[in-house]
C-alpha cells in the first residue's frame, strides 16, 4: 500500500487494460500509461506472489487465449506454416486488431485482409516464391467456411429442384434470374488449395501446390459446409449470377472466358446449371417483365 | 428489509451439465438423462446455423439456463443494448430458466479482453454495479444471476471483502447469485482467505445456482483451468453450501481437455454422494440429499438429421467446420470464457 489516493474506477481500468494487453508484459506495460503507476500501488501482492507476478498471469493469459482461438479458427494455415509462424502474425494481428465485439467468432474477421495488407512486397524468396499469396489463400478460405457454417443457411426450406428449374420455358430463360442462396460464397485464389486443404484436414503432409489461379465455391446444407472446386468460367457465371445479373447477361459473361467450342459450352452449360441446382445454390427462379415463373 | 423467496423463486434444476460444442453430436443421439444444460450465451446468440439448431433441439427436451461472459457489468463502457436483446430475444425462444454472467469486467474503450477481470471492491464500484444491475434486468425483464469470478489480484483500493461487495450488491440491485464453489476455493488460495468463512457470510436466500469445476494448483496460486475433476476441498464447500442454501441448481463446467459426456455426467453426479456424506456428518435428515429431477426423456425421438454421415455429392468435398474451436488451457490460461462455435462429429 501506498500513500497515493486510490484510482477512479475509469481511471483503473483503463490502467490495467494497457498493462495486461501490452505485449512487452506488464512492467513495459505500466511504463506506457501516462500517470506512470506503480503496479504495487495498484495492486496488492499475496503472500506469495508479488504484485507484478500476479497481474501478469492477466498479461499472459490475454494473448495465450487469444492465439489460441486465432489457432483454432485458423487451424490449417497454422498447421501449414507451424505454430511458431502463425503466432507471430496472429500477435501483429491482435495488437492491430484488438476484440471489440462480444463475441469471438468475431476475433479474426480481418485476419486475411491483414495478410494481406502487411506481406511483404516482394512476395518472399527463393524456390518458395510468393507463398504469402498461398497463406493469405488459406485464411480466406477457413474464415468463409467459418461464416458459411453459422450464418445464414436453407435449412427446412425447399429450394429450386430439377423440374422447376425444367419446367422454365426456353424463351424465358435468358431472363429469368436465379435467386443464389445466402450462404453461397465465391473464392478466386492465386493457389488451387482445395486438395491441399482437405489433406492437411486429414492429418497428412501434402507438399505445396504449383502457383495457379483456382476458384471455389462454398455453401452449406443441412448445416454441413461443402466446397466444389471451379474452374474460372463457372466462376463468372455465379459470379454474376450472385450479383442479380439475369441468366443471359450471366452466360454471356462466363462464354468470353470459355476455352471451349460454343456446342461444348452449351453443354456444359446445361451439367453446371442441373449440378448446381442439385447442389442446392438455387433459393428460386424469377422471371422478369415478361413472363412469369415456369 | 425485503426478504427474497429462496433461488429468487427459481426451480431446483438438479445436477446439470455446461453444453459444450464436443458433446453435440453424443446428446443428439443419447439423449442423456442429464437434469439440465447452461449454455454459454454468447456462442448461440447470433448462431444462424447448427448451434443454434442444436441448441433448439435441447431446449426443447431439457431446462436451459443462459450463461454469459461479455455483458460486463462492472465496466465503465455504455451497457450495450444490442447485446441485452440479443440475450434476450434468445432467453424467449428456448425458454431460458434464467440468465447469468459475471461480477467482472471484461474491457473498456470499446475493447473486449475476452476475460472476466475483477473490479476494485469498494464504495464506488458497488454504486456503478448496482446502477447497472438494475438497468440490465429492467431491459431483460427478469433478474440478473451474477457469479463470483476466480481472480488472480486483489486492489489497494479495495475496502470489502468480495463476500460483502456480493452481498451488498444482490439486496441492493436485487438480483440472484451464482455461487461458483471453484472460484471461492481458486480465490481463497490465490488471496489468502478462508474459503468457508466466505461461503459462510453470503447471503444465501439469493444463491440461485452453484457452479462445480477443476482448476490447476501451481503451488503459489490457483489458476482457473476447468480442465479436470472436482478437487475434495471444493466437494466439502460444495456440501457447506448445499447445507447453507438448502440446495440450488447445481452445474459443472468442464472446457479444456474435455472427456466424452458421460464422464463429465459422471462428475456432477458425484454432488449426491457429497451431500450425503455432508448431511451424515452434520446430523442433517434426508432433506438434504440432492434433489435430481430426472427430466423425461422420450427415448424414441427421432435421430437428428445432422448427426447422419457425411453425405458424398460426386467429385465435391464435403465437410463439417473443422476446428475444435473452443478455448483451451495452456498451464497458465484461465479458461472461464466463450469458445468459437465449434466442431462436429
Ligand atoms: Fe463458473
Amino acid at each position: 500500500m501506498t500513500d497515493e489516493p486510490p484510482l477512479s474506477l475509469d481511471a483503473f481500468q483503463r490502467w490495467m487494460q494497457k498493462v495486461i494487453m501490452h505485449p512487452g508484459g506488464v512492467v513495459a506495460g505500466a511504463e506506457t500509461v501516462e500517470a506512470g503507476l506503480a503496479i504495487e500501488s495498484v495492486v496488492t501482492r499475496s503472500r506469495a506472489l508479488s504484485s507484478f507476478e500476479r497481474l501478469d498471469i492477466y498479461n499472459r493469459s490475454y494473448f495465450a487465449r487469444l492465439l489460441e482461438c486465432m489457432q483454432a479458427e485458423y487451424s490449417v494455415l497454422a498447421t501449414a506454416i507451424g505454430e511458431e509462424l502463425f503466432d507471430s502474425f496472429a500477435l501483429g494481428y491482435l495488437q492491430q486488431h484488438p476484440s471489440q465485439s462480444y463475441t469471438l467468432a468475431e476475433l479474426g474477421e480481418r485476419f486475411p485482409d491483414y495478410l494481406a495488407a502487411t506481406r511483404p512486397v516482394d512476395g518472399g524468396v527463393g524456390d518458395e516464391g510468393d507463398w504469402p499469396e498461398f497463406l493469405i489463400d488459406l485464411a480466406r478460405l477457413e474464415r468463409t467456411i467459418n461464416v458459411v457454417f453459422d450464418g445464414p443457411g436453407t435449412e427446412g426450406e425447399s429450394l429450386l429442384d430439377r423440374e422447376r428449374l425444367m419446367a422454365i420455358q426456353p424463351d424465358h430463360w435468358a431472363e429469368s434470374r436465379l435467386e443464389c442462396v445466402p450462404c453461397l460464397k465465391l473464392l478466386p485464389l492465386s493457389y488451387p488449395i482445395n486438395d491441399y486443404f482437405t489433406a492437411v484436414r486429414r492429418g497428412d503432409q501434402p507438399d505445396l501446390p504449383a502457383r495457379a489461379p483456382a476458384w471455389l465455391a462454398i455453401t452449406r446444407r443441412d448445416f454441413r459446409v461443402y466446397r466444389y472446386p471451379l474452374v474460372a468460367t463457372q466462376f463468372h457465371l455465379l459470379h454474376a449470377l450472385l450479383n442479380g445479373e439475369t441468366v443471359g447477361s450471366a452466360i454471356e459473361q462466363a462464354a468470353a472466358t470459355s476455352p471451349v467450342p460454343e456446342d461444348q459450352f452449351a453443354a456444359d452449360l446445361r451439367d453446371w446449371f442441373f449440378q448446381w441446382t442439385t447442389a442446392g445454390f438455387f433459393r428460386d427462379v424469377r422471371l422478369t417483365d415478361r413472363g412469369h415463373d415456369g | 428489509m425485503h426478504l427474497p423467496p429462496p433461488r429468487l423463486g427459481h426451480p431446483q434444476l438438479g445436477l446439470g451439465v455446461g453444453l459444450r460444442t464436443a458433446h453435440f453430436a453424443h446428446i443428439l443421439r443419447e439423449w442423456p438423462a442429464v437434469d439440465w444444460f447452461e449454455i454459454i450465451s454468447e456462442n448461440f446468440i447470433d448462431s444462424q446455423g447448427r448451434p443454434r439448431y442444436v441448441l433448439e433441439q435441447i431446449a426443447e427436451r431439457y431446462p436451459v439456463v443462459m450463461h454469459g461472459v461479455s455483458l460486463s457489468i462492472g465496466s465503465i463502457d455504455r451497457l450495450d443494448f444490442d447485446y441485452l436483446a440479443k440475450l434476450k430475444s434468445l432467453a424467449r425462444h428456448v425458454n431460458a430458466r434464467w440468465i447469468s454472467d459475471h461480477l467482472c469486467w471484461t474491457g473498456v474503450a470499446g475493447k473486449n479482453t475476452h476475460d472476466l477481470l475483477p473490479v476494485p471492491l469498494n464504495e464506488e464500484t458497488l454504486a456503478h454495479v448496482v446502477e447497472r444491475i438494475r438497468i440490465v434486468q429492467e431491459v431483460l425483464e427478469r433478474p440478473l444471476v451474477l457469479e463470483n469470478p476466480s481472480s488472480y489480484v486483489t486492489f489497494a483500493a479495495s475496502t470489502m471483502p468480495e463476500w460483502e461487495f456480493l452481498s451488498r450488491m444482490s439486496a441492493e440491485a436485487d438480483c440472484g447469485l451464482l455461487l461458483d464453489v471453484n472460484n471461492v476455493y481458486v480465490s481463497g488460495v490465490n488471496h489468502d482467505f478462508d474459503p468457508v468463512e466466505y461461503i459462510e457470510a453470503l447471503p444465501h436466500e439469493r444463491v440461485v445456482q452453484c457452479h462445480l469445476a477443476g482448476h490447476t494448483n501451481c503451488g503459489t496460486h490457483c489458476i482457473d483451468t476447468h480442465d479436470g475433476e472436482v478437487i475434495d476441498p471444493v466437494w466439502k464447500l460444495y456440501a457447506r453450501a448445499h447445507r447453507l442454501t438448502g440446495g440450488v441448481s447445481t452445474l459443472l463446467e468442464w472446457d479444456a481437455k474435455i472427456p466424452p459426456f458421460d464422464v463429465v455426467h459422471a462428475e456432477v453426479l458425484k454432488a449426491k454422494r457429497w451431500v450425503e456424506v455432508r448431511s451424515a456428518e452434520c446430523g442433517t435428515g434426508s432433506d438434504a440429499i440432492a434433489h435430481s429431477n430426472g427430466v423425461q426423456i422420450d427415448p424414441t425421438a427421432s435421430p437428428s438429421r445432422i448427426a447422419r454421415t457425411s453425405i458424398q455429392v460426386d467429385r465435391f468435398v464435403v465437410h463439417d467446420r473443422p476446428q475444435s474451436g473452443r478455448l483451451g488451457s495452456h498451464a497458465s490460461v484461465s479458461n472461464p470464457v466463450a469458445f468459437l462455435v465449434g466442431d462436429v462429429e
